[in-house]
């Protein structure tokens, strides 16, 4: 009787300690200051709106129609896409990597 | 009372895992600071546990905060974090203010006044074709600058949004869209290749090539920039692959002299209404 009541606090215990990685955090402070404000708040007189960025990967395509890859995903961000800027030369590998562990985060 | 004690221990569970709020010391350099928002940008240092060195900006607890520290203070404070989610600055504490900037002195460049002759300057456009301003004699001209690495949606992607809503609407009258050309000049020249200067053209073009023979996008050589820049008083400072640049856009009368210049306050359908009107005065 007592043994499912453990498991079960076990259980919540556990599930909700498992907090965001560091490079989620990290990835979250980078998303908020590089794309939010285009993907989250764009400024109205933008002539394309910026897709939402939340479950991205819970798709099979990107808004842009490719596969919903990573490879796909760091493409667009180092290249840009269409009216999106590129960040080649502006994102250092490891915050790509950090960007995209949060972005993963969004499904 | 075995359910009680069950259900009080569930709810400490659940109550203890929702309330994770940790408190990190941060040390690092004011950047810019935002007091409409509560909000400064820190270029700091690693904080263990937390976060790599980097720069990014923070909400503040205190609104007063981010209206006293300066861009260049040195601070010590508290970062506060819940669930690892939401984060901010708390108990902010300058500790050197030595860095602060001086008030820049007015650039000693020479604007040309309205009514001067444009300077006649060649650059590069999207096709690798040379081009010069004086190749648009006869048409009122509409020049912008831009980089396509721009990501500050109030910048760049504003002005070359406002100049395809600009293009778009004259391409609906033929003869203002024969009469009138758009011209936006990179400030990245090392970057913004006519190969990318096309790409970027085309984003804004949806696609139609056509258009670039009402619209230009061109490059110059860092010397003709710095030209271009004083006769038009634009600043621009390029510092980690970004590029800080005030927003200038030139009117060129089809006499070849300027008309008008705007920094920051336009809008589209003034711009719009200024290159039309300039382009019909060329054809009474």
């Amino acid at each position: 009787m007592r043994l499912p009541v453990i498991t079960s606090i076990f259980v919540i215990v556990l599930g909700c300690s498992r907090g965001p990685t560091r490079e989620e955090v990290a990835g979250r402070a980078l998303y908020q200051l590089h794309c939010s404000q285009c993907h989250d708040n764009p400024p109205r007189y933008l002539l394309t709106r910026p897709p939402k960025l939340d479950k991205m990967f819970a798709s099979n395509t990107l808004p842009s129609g490719t596969p919903a890859t990573d490879e796909e995903v760091r493409r667009t961000i180092v290249e840009g896409l269409r009216t999106m800027p590129a960040f080649k030369g502006r994102l250092r590998e490891d915050e790509i990597r950090d960007l995209m562990a949060f972005l993963h985060t969004l499904k | 009372m075995r359910r009680i004690v069950t259900a009080i221990l569930l709810v400490a569970a659940l109550v203890a895992c929702k309330s994770k709020a940790a408190r990190y010391e941060l040390k690092g350099e004011v950047v810019q600071r935002n007091p409409a928002t509560s909000e400064i940008t820190v270029k700091h240092e690693e904080i263990p546990g937390f976060m790599p060195a980097m720069t990014m900006p923070y909400k503040v607890a205190s609104p007063l905060a981010a209206a006293i520290v300066e861009p260049g203070d040195k601070i010590a404070a508290d970062v506060i974090t819940e669930n690892g989610k939401d984060y901010w600055l708390d108990n902010i504490r300058i500790t050197d203010t030595s860095g602060r900037k001086a008030p820049k002195p007015a650039p000693a460049v020479h604007v040309l006044p309205p009514g001067s002759r444009a300077p006649d300057l060649e650059l590069t456009n999207q096709d690798g074709k040379p081009i010069r301003l004086a190749d648009f004699k006869g048409k009122a001209l509409l020049i912008t600058f831009i980089y396509t690495r721009c990501p500050l949606p109030n910048f760049c992607p504003r002005l070359s949004s406002e100049f395809a809503r600009i293009h778009d609407d004259l391409a609906k009258t033929p003869d203002d869209y024969a009469r009138t050309h758009l011209l936006a000049i990179t400030l990245d020249p090392k970057y913004d290749t006519p190969e990318v200067l096309r790409k970027y053209g085309l984003a804004y073009l949806h696609g139609d090539p056509s258009g670039f023979s009402h619209w230009d996008f061109a490059a110059t050589s860092p010397e003709t920039l710095e030209k271009l820049a004083g006769a038009f008083g634009l600043s621009y400072e390029e510092a980690d692959n970004q590029i800080s640049h005030t927003m200038n856009i030139v009117l060129i009368a089809p006499d070849g002299t300027i008309s008008k210049y705007w920094t920051t306050d336009w809008t589209m359908p003034e711009l719009e209404d200024a290159l039309r009107q300039a382009a019909s005065r060329s054809s009474r």
